[in-house]
């Protein structure tokens, strides 16, 4: 009976100390952590680049994300209990950031896709214009040069060997 | 009497789809992405931004106080805008360094960290001055409990070295996963995963 009892305890401690421990593990995790707006922020800014945002595009939306990371950074650093209020400011400060980057890559993708096609097709267009115009070139060499060599044939002087 | 013979008619045809095909592959290939290799490239420089000079006066050991200077870089190539992070650790001779095999992270200590987007072809440069602010040396050995980094104070926690010998500071480059939602240990390309990661030896001395 007494030795059932200290196996409860012993096991009530090794649970106790998992639970703390484990709540450790995630307190360090929370202080560490990364707003969950910037991993939608990337996604939203990847796929507007790849609908074919151009470079310098790209770079403002960039430059607004380090921004927000370097806010979010601050914030993580203010742990004491006077700084809560500064730290709730920074924060709401970087999600309107990563909202704003969100909205505005959404809308350059829209643009750069729109972009994207227009260009496609403008290409395929201009190399049909461009085989057009070809054709014709050598058409016209084609006559130009039947014609030259007519010319030469009527220029011939027929001598006698 | 038509201007055109019928032979050459068929010439023009012939010569119209030639050009029609050679100029529509020319857009294909002008319009159509690149496959091209994904990658990071991590590095340290020394104090005067070259392979060179990582110590002052090109002595390994470090004593309390004494400032370094390096620069660290990264440089994307992966195509796309990169979320990355640059791992400081600190480690001696016994931890395991990163495995890059198994691509596992060194278990060492980490001292800090540095973040930033970067765009796709961008180096992310910047400098990285240390200096050690609290080492404590007994019985033949040195514990390094503080460093000071980029002019901010980090505690470091159990690590120690024989007479301060053979501490090495670890460099490892994450990579923010969109999947996860969490930084990875280097980065997957071709469903393969890859690390970049650095080291540099340095012994730790009492003052001179």
């Amino acid at each position: 009976m007494r030795s059932s009892r200290k196996i409860l305890i012993l096991t009530i401690a090794v649970l106790l100390i998992l639970v703390a421990a484990h709540s450790n593990n995630s307190a360090y995790l929370r202080a560490d952590e990364i707003q969950p707006g910037f991993n939608q922020a990337i996604m939203q800014v990847r796929l507007a680049e790849s609908a074919g945002a151009t470079q310098s595009e790209i770079t403002e939306l960039l430059t607004t994300l380090n921004k927000a990371l370097e806010l979010n950074e601050q914030a993580l650093k203010l742990t004491s209990p006077n700084d809560v209020q500064r730290r709730a400011e920074l924060l709401t400060q970087v999600n309107v950031m990563l909202n704003d980057v969100q909205t505005r890559a959404s809308a350059l993708q829209t643009v750069a896709s729109q972009r994207t096609r227009t260009n496609t097709v403008l290409a395929y267009v201009y190399g049909g214009l461009a085989a057009a115009v070809g054709t014709f070139a050598y058409a016209f060499l084609l006559a130009f040069y039947r014609r030259y060599r007519i010319k030469r044939t009527f220029q011939m002087k027929v001598t006698a060997k | 009497m038509s201007l055109i013979s019928s032979q050459n008619k068929r010439t023009l045809i012939m010569v119209f789809i030639t050009l029609l095909v050679v100029f529509e592959m020319i857009a294909y290939v002008a319009t159509t992405p690149r496959p091209r290799e994904q990658f990071f490239q991590l590095y340290v420089l020394g104090s005067k931004r070259m392979a060179a000079d990582y110590y002052p006066n090109n002595d390994t050991d470090i004593s309390r106080g004494e400032t370094v200077s390096w620069y660290l870089g990264a440089t994307n190539s992966m195509g796309n805008i990169q979320f990355a992070e640059v791992r400081v650790k600190l480690g001696n001779q016994t931890i395991n360094p990163p495995n890059d095999q198994l691509a596992l992270p060194s278990p060492a200590p980490l001292v800090t960290e540095f973040k930033r987007f970067t765009q796709d072809n961008e180096t992310w440069e910047f400098p990285f001055v240390w200096r050690l602010t609290n080492v404590r040396f007994a019985n033949n050995s040195a514990q390094i409990l503080e460093f000071e980094i980029n002019d901010e104070t980090f505690q470091v926690v159990d690590c120690s070295a024989r007479s301060g010998y053979n501490f090495r500071l670890i460099f490892e480059l994450w990579t923010w996963d969109t999947g996860m939602g969490a930084f990875q240990f280097g980065w997957v390309t071709g469903g393969d995963h890859r690390v970049a990661w650095l080291q540099i030896w340095f012994n730790a001395t009492q003052a001179r």
